[in-house]
């Protein structure tokens, strides 16, 4: 069946079964080419696309999804997630829906001739061979995704929107004399014609390059410069703090919290899904809420947390419209494009400016929100950047982090995470750092 | 899942296209996954992933397609769509070649299930998780508990130019247990994850009772834990998961992927000595059951046991297709992939460290002051530069050589070949544990695994 058809199938069998089912299609599409010694190595070109399922029965909530569109597979589908309902004791509904419109959040975006594209990619990896400390290029290459998205219920919900997003990317290592240093960076965008090889190549160099000679840090507390894609990774772990599930499930220390001053009154995070020229953006969740901007914390004070319709139920707070849901998933809550709001002033003086976080994923904990880190920077003294550190972890608690925010820059910039995660530099009192 | 003949036709409508070598990868896989909190099930998924990627090859030049439509309208589109990509930008030679001769592999079902996927019922599944999540309510501190059960079975075919049709089917099974302590402002977690290329046999291997209380006198621990000193100090790994070390730094700059660009520190230095006389070190994707486990790669080829550092001597990389034709070293059935949306790339399999002679307790002999690192988290690498970390998830401090107070927040850094070279003794009492390796190629089940192991100085991220 196409998925129009099996859309139509499921939506007609759910109701003949009397189950109150939502329906999430999902089409994705991905083009990248990697490009390495002058010359085009690997392309790839593809669609893949789903039908995840959220069926009520008996007012508990069960889930299924197949990519497999016959009809056996969609039976089958509607079947598991009746059967998951039946045993799950979670009780659920879903939300009345109405008629969501059609957009299109890409237009244009990624309309140019593969050859332009192949010759972005090969650009980009020339350009990074240009520098003689580069000693191995792993690849410099073009990704683009496009993704279409349809949302439609037994209870009224109808609608869909296409967005997508066209990057550059390279990965390589520089050297100098004993030292080597691997960037691998990505830069995105919505648009193919804002993408720019030549200057890009030339970041990611200048970000690696400075890395390099860089002498042990020794243990101590210093003051810390976070730079926008480190303080941006942080905010992925706080995010999970900030979920309404997490509270819900009792794994958010922000629970209770409501109405206090968590952070100094410079930190000030926004989530909006209606930024133009947003990653992430999206008219409506993945329940069918539309989309309008979330002010978080606001002058350090704890606002709200995220929300979907069942979490902003089962807590008694107003719903703000984070439902996610991949097809493959479960209903969850997630930002869209989340940032730390830009306040501008921020001087270096002495202290480390950590440019890049390593090894989140094991390093930071989302339920207490403690972090050891290891992280690249450089040391900078009476202003001035004095030379690269390496070997080093950085560790606290995030909310500690955020009360000791004494600046935050003007240069706001995004990293593509599980979300779109966006920040300034910030210059943090002091922080742990562990080293020689 | 596909008849011999529809592969024949997309394989030699690739050929005709030009290439010099064409595969098909193609795979059906179940999924489930169940969550229980609070003493009820909140959260139950099933899935069913269908898709199919074909790879072909120009030289050593790669294009890559996946569908979802594996009728054979459907692969002819993707393969037309590649070799128009291919065509729009360079020269396709129509050279055609003649008829397939498949060698057809039977798989053996070293790993098979004794209770597969359709096998008990959910009441079954639920009763066990309830058995995890009360066996983690050992005190009221334990203020939420989480126990989840995450089943795939995944058939899947390869088959390529050169006569590989293989199928297998895999079947892993893992229970994760997340449990959260609390005590006034303080709150701590602990967790426990068994997992095996198995079926429901994981409850007899894994008593979902001890499961949860593992990750519950985990968080507790935790709880009492003061912050880990920061500096660097002699640590002694400990079994099992521990392993991740290795993995993270040395296992990655091993594979072929970033070794064929010289993109890895590692690069050129086979039969070199690139670790103290200690270390042998060991990629097996034949372990029977084991969460790395395969009878075959993604690659089609059987899979083998790699010695990949022997006394200290860099003895082979892990290689792929693509990393042998870049390389010349010979393939070691170790391409691997998430899925079908992904090209495979050399990975590893079940990686650990050999047993030594010590016994563990002479490796803590003789430490004045340093780290046991227990139990670990995950990690990371940059395999150009040899930088790694990894997280600990229970940690202690040695002092005079005896096992004392518990540590939280300990983050170990350093460079892999450094690290490699201060490996001062290796006990005896190996065992390896799961986990999930995320890569070029997607995530993928492996395992890890060693013995306790004394490093002579590693940075260790605490509080200074």
């Amino acid at each position: 069946m196409t998925l129009e058809e099996a859309k139509g199938y499921v939506l007609r069998r759910a109701k003949e079964l009397g189950l109150e089912a939502e329906l999430l299609f999902v089409e994705n599409r991905e083009l990248s080419l990697r490009a390495q010694g002058g010359r085009l190595e690997e392309l790839k070109e593809a669609r893949q696309g789903g039908v995840g399922l959220r069926v009520v029965a008996g007012g508990r909530v069960g889930y299924a999804y197949t990519e497999e569109l016959s009809q056996e597979a969609l039976d089958w589908a509607l079947e598991e997630a009746r059967e998951n309902a039946l045993l799950s004791a979670k009780e659920g509904a879903i939300p009345p829906g109405k008629p969501l419109g059609s957009h299109d959040l890409l237009g244009e975006g990624l309309s140019a001739p593969l050859e332009a594209k192949r010759q972005a990619a090969l650009s980009l990896e020339k350009a990074l061979q240009e520098d003689p400390r580069v000693r191995a290029v792993l690849m410099g290459g073009y990704l683009e995704r496009e993704a279409r998205v349809v949302l439609e219920s037994t209870q009224g919900a109808q609608g869909g929107y296409r967005t997508g997003l066209a990057g550059l990317m390279g990965s390589f290592v520089m050297a100098e004399g004993e030292s080597r240093k691997q960037g691998w960076e990505v830069k995105l965008g919505k648009e193919f014609h804002t993408l720019e090889p030549g200057r890009t190549a030339l970041e990611f160099r200048e970000k690696t390059g400075r890395l390099l000679g860089a002498k042990p840090l020794k243990t101590g507390r210093y003051r810390a410069y976070l730079e926008p894609e480190a303080m941006a990774s942080l905010l992925m772990v706080f995010a999970q703090a900030l979920s309404g599930k997490a509270a819900l499930e009792g794994k958010s220390r922000l629970w209770g919290r409501l109405g206090e001053r968590i952070g100094s009154e410079l930190v000030t995070l926004i989530d909006d899904p209606t930024l133009e020229k947003g990653l992430l953006s999206r008219p409506f969740d993945a329940e069918g809420t539309p989309a309008r901007p979330t002010v978080v914390v606001e002058g350090g004070i704890f606002r709200t947390f995220l929300h979907n319709s069942e979490t902003a139920r089962a807590l008694g707070q107003e719903n703000t419209g984070h439902a996610s849901r991949s097809y493959k998933g479960t209903l969850g809550v997630a930002p869209s494009n989340l940032y730390l709001a830009p306040v501008g002033d921020l001087r270096l003086t002495e202290g480390v400016v950590v440019t890049e976080f390593m090894g989140l994923h094991a390093g930071a904990n989302p339920v207490s929100l403690d972090f050891s880190l290891q992280a690249l920077g450089l040391w900078v003294e009476e202003g001035e950047v004095r030379h690269a550190v390496e070997n080093f972890a950085v560790s606290g608690n995030l909310l500690e982090l955020f009360q000791a925010v004494e600046a935050v820059g003007n240069d706001l910039d995004w990293v593509l995470l599980d979300a779109a995660y966006g920040s300034p530099t910030v210059a943090v009192a002091e922080l742990s750092f562990a080293g020689a | 899942m596909l008849e011999p003949a529809l592969l024949e036709k997309v394989l030699g409508q690739a050929l005709r296209g030009g290439a010099d070598f064409a595969e098909v990868y193609a795979e059906r896989a179940k999924r489930r996954r169940m969550t229980v909190r609070s003493g009820r099930l909140e959260e139950a998924l099933s899935g069913l992933d269908y898709g199919a990627g074909i790879r072909l090859f120009f030289g050593t030049e790669v294009v890559y397609a996946y569908t979802n439509d594996l009728t054979e309208e459907g692969l002819l589109e993707a393969l037309e769509t590649l070799l128009r990509a291919k065509g729009a930008l360079g020269q396709v030679d129509g050279q055609g070649r003649g008829g397939l001769d498949f060698r057809k592999q039977v798989p053996k079902g070293l790993h098979a299930p004794q209770i597969p996927y359709g096998k008990k019922d959910r009441r079954y599944r639920l009763e066990r998780l309830l058995e995890a999540e009360a066996g983690a309510r050992i005190a009221p501190e334990i203020r939420q508990v989480e126990a989840s059960l995450l089943e795939w079975e995944a058939e899947v075919l390869i088959a390529n130019t050169e006569g590989v049709l293989a199928e297998e089917r895999r079947v892993r099974t893992r229970l994760f247990v997340l449990a959260v302590a609390q005590e006034g402002a303080e709150v701590q977690t602990g967790y426990a994850g068994p997992g095996k290329s198995v079926g429901l046999e994981l409850f007899d291997l894994y008593p979902p009772k001890a499961v949860g209380e593992k990750a519950a006198r985990q968080a507790l621990t935790n709880l009492r834990a003061k912050p880990a000193p920061a500096g660097t100090f002699p640590v002694v790994v400990g079994p099992g998961f521990g392993g991740v070390l290795f993995h993270e730094a040395v296992g990655h700059l091993l594979e072929t992927t970033s070794v064929a660009k010289k993109a890895s520190v590692l690069s050129d230095k086979l039969g070199e000595r690139i670790a103290s006389p200690a270390v042998t070190y060991i990629d097996d994707g034949t372990l029977p059951h084991a969460f790395g486990s395969t009878e075959m790669d993604d690659e089609g080829r059987p899979t083998e046991r790699t010695v990949l550092i022997e006394g200290g001597i860099l003895k082979s990389y892990m290689v792929d297709r693509l990393g042998h034709l870049l390389t010349g070293y010979p393939m070691t059935g170790s391409g691997r992939r998430q899925d079908y949306t992904f090209a495979p790339t050399s990975r590893m399999r079940n990686t650990f460290l050999a047993p030594g002679d010590k016994r563990p307790e002479e490796l803590f002999e003789g430490i004045e002051f340093g780290l046991y690192a227990k139990e670990m988290g995950g990690g990371q690498v940059k395999p150009g530069s040899g930088e790694y970390n990894f997280a600990v998830q229970e940690g202690y401090i040695i002092r005079k050589g005896r096992i004392e107070e518990p540590v939280r927040g300990a983050m170990l850094v350093g460079k892999g070949p450094e690290t490699l070279m201060r490996v001062v003794a290796v006990a005896h009492d190996w065992e390896n544990a799961p986990g999930m390796c995320g890569s070029l190629s997607g995530a993928v089940p492996v395992e890890v695994g060693q013995p306790h192991v004394l490093v002579s100085e590693i940075v260790v991220g605490g509080r200074a």
